[in-house]
């Protein structure tokens, strides 16, 4: 199937679902102006369906919007690859809305015009309701999961501070990393807290990198490594490379992490092993 | 505003000697929200407290900090002398200027800077103190006993003595454990039936004591003081109120199944009393095994029954929630499966090779060759008996890895037991060490050795039968040698367990167990006999292998435990707890699985959230009383929704600032 | 100012001293400490009248378990040269598992810094006990002579 068939697909399937009344809305991608870009579009019927697009520029995860309506009665339909099928489960996980909340369409991808797709470990969608078109192969383990990381580790001591000083010296605080990553899902984020409480709210290089590392301590275990943080920062900083980090150590102390695999899963840092290494005390 | 006075100590000149007091109390006076300070010989003296009391009056102070000993000396008596003023016991901070100040470093301004740094630091983490008060929660006065053994019999009849009333729960049809199984105990060779009987009785006609057997624990609720015991009273099918426990039914049962009792060396009824001596002593239907309950074809027990209604074929499981304010877990060990370890030893396949607790059934004057020593294979007397010891324990690549520390002295028993009762027999004893730490242990273990047991160091690599029959082959590791002996009886000294089921049980009451599956104390020096779930006390060989002395020792220690909780009418909690602003709380759960305690939990509840007017949504609670205030789960918590009071994130970081004011 | 040259046992123990021999700024440590195992045996190296360098500042806290990950960055943004992280050994937690959650969480932390440009020297996570005075001790003195070593910390320190 090439993607315009699919496409087709996808629109016929939001459009059943929806005329049959088994979710509110579809979440989908859908045209702009600029043909190298899409939207994120909502359909409320066939008609809406109709207009959904599937192509290299579907960029976006769509899986935060979940969220929106997460207390909702209704269902809402969604299509889910496999970066936003993770998310939901880490949502479902993090008890952000029920699994029969959302009606899944799991549409397998080989990735789009997007840079967080060539570390991408997961093409296939890993929970849904139905799958639009059969799977497709999933990348060779070999890829370069943490290469962004592994970038950084190559420097030295100087050379990452400076790096790191760098990248943050542009951070303009603005918090799109932190809006789009479907992890990010507390009620009140401790950066907008307006007592003054962990996060310093001066716009200096130091509160501009104490922010980036908590930012990814608190994703840490959870990420899912779909790189929208990376996506969405206006100031093209290459900050998937601290979570990447953060799940290279999990991996190596305790076999292959990955987050948002299913919803049942517990955190790396919610349990303990009584051999886990302290050898950096 | 906070109105903060600051007490500076000289600890007669333990402190003054080293850091400038009135140079700390005039930094003091400086810092922010401080409206006294002031120094003094001792503040923990009457006249030191007193001051202290007065200036509060005087200068209308509302927090204290005092720079002192350490919080850990003298905290609790500062608390204690706030409780005589106006102010909240918990708006008081110590620096600790003596233990991390004046005792480590040399006279001179560098300690006095660090006592004025710990003063700064005292100063801004009090003035964001917030009162807190001790809640009391009421405590219901009876206890539950898991397990019918030796441990459960004697906790459950130290508590009754005591006054409280006590349910103990065991799941088989009797009580008595695995000492009744037992023929004589060791070093003093007593009858174990005669002195453990008397106490199984005792424990029926407690006033203070009711007894459920054939039952389990289903569910748990609650906490210390207060748990909800979902019990399953297993349905006995015979009317316990009317059975006159006459026996008829027993002998007329015309289904025999092997005995687990007499561990496979007799037969049993499927309708049936654990053992002559049970208490309760009445028979229970094994439904398993009963043809009237498997397809419905033969009712004799029914029909030979003298009382009337007795028998009830249709009576069902009963389960019913219990209230008690706490409980010891006693539910004791079981033998390990050494045939599946062990196929060196003929996993099972000759008879004549027997664990031993089946040597004890077979030596017990009660047991089915009413003591006379009979290999199971032929039923004759054995002539040559191989004990080996270790089997299972002290192995960790095929067994546990721990001793099991009662079976040298029982190995000598069993040699005791053979050389005395089979005239000219032999005993070889093949062992890695003997391990004789109790009074009187080692006289019994060199008695043995006197009686003519020998004694061969050394493991068994292999046991075989050269068809005449069992012959034992292992190195003797200090001749040097490989030996074979040629034994008509093997007996296998093999490691103890965890009971079947104890996991799943230390798991309903939250608490955990060690890498081997015994139950985990919370300390192992200084809290042997508690979990670390309050309320929860253990008590016997579901900690770790124990002999019979050691247990009841132990049980008379939980019960002591709980006889001290039970007196008490109600009692007081910490306030330095985990609490949760709701408001914040996503429910994401993080929190949950770090505590030690089960203090937390998520609970669904509806809201107004935006446009939805009733929204469902999960939030995470703490439980007053399990929280014991570790903080652990404040860390999992991004958006700080669950902090520690009295040591909230925005007081350790105004901590971390005022370093650097 | 007297600098006693005595104090501590182990190198670091004279700290302050700049190459020229005038006192310098000396580093001040944080060290997190957890209030059954690490401040207690903090309390024994005083009882024993043991000596270290005076440029540690303790936090007690109840358990390492307590200890957020955050507050680190905090004391080096405020001015901390080097910061620790102690508790008891694993097995020994007075909460029973408090320290295995510590354990993991500042092996990712301590690696993230590293990752970042901050010199692990200058952050440590150590068990050490109620009875292990000497400990307490040793390692004060130890991190206090490696921060020396490294001079004052700039990395992510605010600007005043």
């Amino acid at each position: 199937m090439n993607k315009n068939e699919q496409q087709q697909k996808m629109r016929e399937t939001a459009a059943r679902l929806l005329d049959a009344g088994e979710a509110a809305y579809v979440i989908g991608f859908g045209e702009t102006r600029f043909p190298e870009k899409t939207s994120i579009l909502f359909a409320h019927n066939a008609e809406e369906a109709d207009r959904f697009v599937w192509n290299d520029a579907c960029v976006q995860s769509l899986a935060k919007y979940l969220l929106e309506d997460r207390f909702a009665d209704y269902r809402v339909g969604i299509f889910a690859r496999g970066c936003e099928s993770r998310a939901i489960n880490r949502m479902i996980k993090d008890n952000q809305f029920k699994r029969d909340h959302v009606h899944i369409l799991g549409i397998p991808c080989e990735g789009v015009n997007a840079k967080r797709c060539a570390s991408c470990a997961v093409h296939n969608p890993v929970v849904y309701d139905e799958l639009l078109w059969d799977a497709v192969p999933e990348p060779n383990p070999e890829t370069a999961r943490f290469a962004r990381a592994e970038a950084v580790e190559a420097m030295g001591p100087e050379e990452r501070y400076a790096y790191w000083s760098d990248v943050y010296s542009r951070c303009i605080r603005c918090y799109a990393c932190r809006q789009a990553c479907p992890v990010c899902s507390c009620r009140e984020c401790y950066v907008d807290m307006d007592r003054q409480g962990f996060q310093g709210k001066r716009h200096s290089v130091s509160d501009n990198q104490t922010f980036g590392v908590t930012r990814a301590f608190h994703v840490a275990d959870r990420c899912i490594e779909c790189g929208e943080c990376e996506r969405v920062c206006p100031m093209g900083l290459p900050i998937l490379g601290q979570t990447q980090k953060i799940i290279k150590d999990i991996t190596q102390l305790s076999g292959d992490y990955q987050a948002g695999m299913n919803a049942e899963d517990g955190n790396f840092l919610g349990a303990f092993d009584l051999d886990d290494k302290d050898d950096f005390m | 505003m906070s109105k903060i006075g600051v007490f500076v100590c000289h600890c007669g000149t333990n402190i003054s000697s080293v850091v400038d007091v009135y140079k700390v109390a005039e930094a003091a006076a400086q810092m922010p929200g401080v409206s006294y300070a002031a120094e003094y010989k001792y503040m923990c003296s009457e006249p030191g407290q007193q001051m202290i009391l007065d200036a509060i009056k005087e200068h209308g102070l509302n927090r204290i900090v005092i720079a002192a000993c350490s919080p850990r000396m003298h905290e609790t008596t500062f608390r204690k002398m706030l409780k005589k003023s106006k102010i909240n016991e918990y708006l008081l901070e110590i620096a600790n200027i003596r233990e991390q100040d004046a005792w480590v470093h040399p006279p001179g301004e560098e300690a006095t800077e660090k006592a004025i740094d710990l003063v700064r630091m005292a100063v801004a983490k009090v003035a964001k103190n917030e009162p807190l008060k001790s809640s009391l929660i009421p405590i219901t006065k009876k206890a539950l006993v898991v397990g019918g053994g030796i441990a459960g019999i004697q906790a459950a009849l130290d508590i009754a003595d005591a006054g409280h009333e006590v349910v103990l729960l065991e799941r088989e049809p009797s009580i008595g454990g695995r000492m009744v199984m037992l023929d004589k105990t060791f070093p003093t060779l007593d009858c174990s039936a005669c002195i453990s009987t008397p106490k199984m009785v005792d424990v029926s006609a407690h006033p203070n004591i009711k007894l459920l057997t054939y039952a389990e624990v289903a569910a748990v609720k609650g906490y210390i003081g207060n748990f909800t015991v979902t019990i399953r009273q297993k349905a006995k099918y015979v009317n316990q109120d009317i059975c006159t426990g006459c026996g008829i039914c027993e002998d007329k049962c015309p289904k025999k199944v092997t005995s687990e009792f007499n561990k496979g060396l007799s037969d049993r009824p499927a309708i049936y009393k654990l053992f002559p001596q049970a208490v309760p002593a009445k028979p229970v239907i094994d439904r398993e095994t009963c043809l009237m309950l498997q397809n419905g074809k033969c009712g004799i027990c029914a029909k030979v029954c003298p009382v009337e209604g007795c028998i009830d074929y249709e009576a069902k499981d009963v389960e019913y929630d219990e209230d008690f304010g706490a409980v010891i877990l006693a539910t004791g060990y079981k033998l390990v499966d050494w045939g599946g370890m062990y196929d060196e030893y003929g996993a099972g396949r000759y008879p004549d090779v027997i664990d031993g607790l089946t040597f004890e059934r077979l030596v017990n004057a009660s047991g089915p060759t009413e003591g006379h020593i009979q290999r199971p294979s032929d039923g004759k007397e054995p002539k040559t008996v191989v004990i080996v010891k270790c089997v299972g324990s002290r192995d960790p690549k095929k067994g546990k890895p721990y001793c099991s520390r009662a079976c040298c002295m029982y190995a000598a028993k069993h040699a005791h037991q053979i050389l005395d009762k089979i005239h000219g027999a032999r005993v070889f004893i093949f062992y890695i060490d003997v391990r004789t730490p109790g009074k009187n242990y080692e006289e019994f273990y060199d008695q043995t050795r006197k009686d003519g047991a020998v004694y061969v160091r050394g493991r068994v690599s292999r046991i075989y039968s050269d068809g005449e029959g069992l012959v034992c082959q292992g190195e003797d590791t200090l001749l040097n040698k490989q030996v074979r002996v040629k034994a008509d009886l093997v007996v296998l000294e093999t490691a103890m367990e965890p009971n079947e089921g104890a996991g799943e049980l230390t798991g309903l009451f939250g608490a955990s167990r060690d890498v081997n599956g015994w139950i985990q104390e919370a300390h192992p020096k200084l809290r042997p006999v508690e979990t670390q779930v309050g309320g929860v006390f253990l008590a016997g060989a579901c900690q770790g292998p124990k002999d019979i002395p050691d247990t009841v020792a132990q049980a008379s220690a939980a019960a002591a435990k709980v006889i001290g909780l039970l007196n008490q009418d109600e009692m007081e909690t910490s306030p330095m707890i985990a609490a949760i602003d709701e408001s914040k709380c996503s429910g994401c759960g993080a929190c949950e699985p770090i505590c030690p305690y089960r203090a937390i939990t998520l609970e669904t509840i509806r809201s107004r959230e935006g446009r939805f007017t009733n929204a469902e949504r999960v939030i995470a609670k703490v439980n007053a009383g399990l929280c014991q205030g570790c903080g652990a789960c404040t860390v999992a918590c991004r958006t700080g929704a669950i902090d520690l009071l009295g040591f909230r994130n925005a007081q350790i970081l105004t901590e971390v600032d005022a370093l650097w004011q | 100012m007297a600098i006693d040259k005595t104090a501590g046992t182990a190198p670091g123990a004279m700290i302050g001293l700049s190459a020229d021999g005038t006192e310098a700024s000396a580093p001040k440590i944080l060290a997190f400490c957890c209030n059954w195992c690490t401040y207690t045996g903090a309390d024994l190296a005083g009882l024993n009248r043991m000596k270290y360098p005076a440029n540690v500042r303790v936090v007690r806290v109840p358990c390492s378990g307590r200890v957020n990950p955050q507050f680190i960055l905090r004391a080096f943004q405020k001015g901390a040269d080097g910061v620790m992280v102690c508790g008891c050994h694993p097995g020994d937690c007075h909460y029973a598992t408090g320290n295995y959650f510590t354990r993991r969480r500042f092996m990712l932390m301590r690696n993230l810094l590293e990752f970042n440009g901050i010199d692990p020297k200058r952050f440590h996570a150590r068990w050490i006990s109620g009875s292990e005075a000497a400990k307490f001790r040793d390692t004060i003195a130890e991190v206090a002579a490696q921060v020396s070593a490294l001079g004052p910390n700039t990395r992510y320190r605010e600007e005043r």
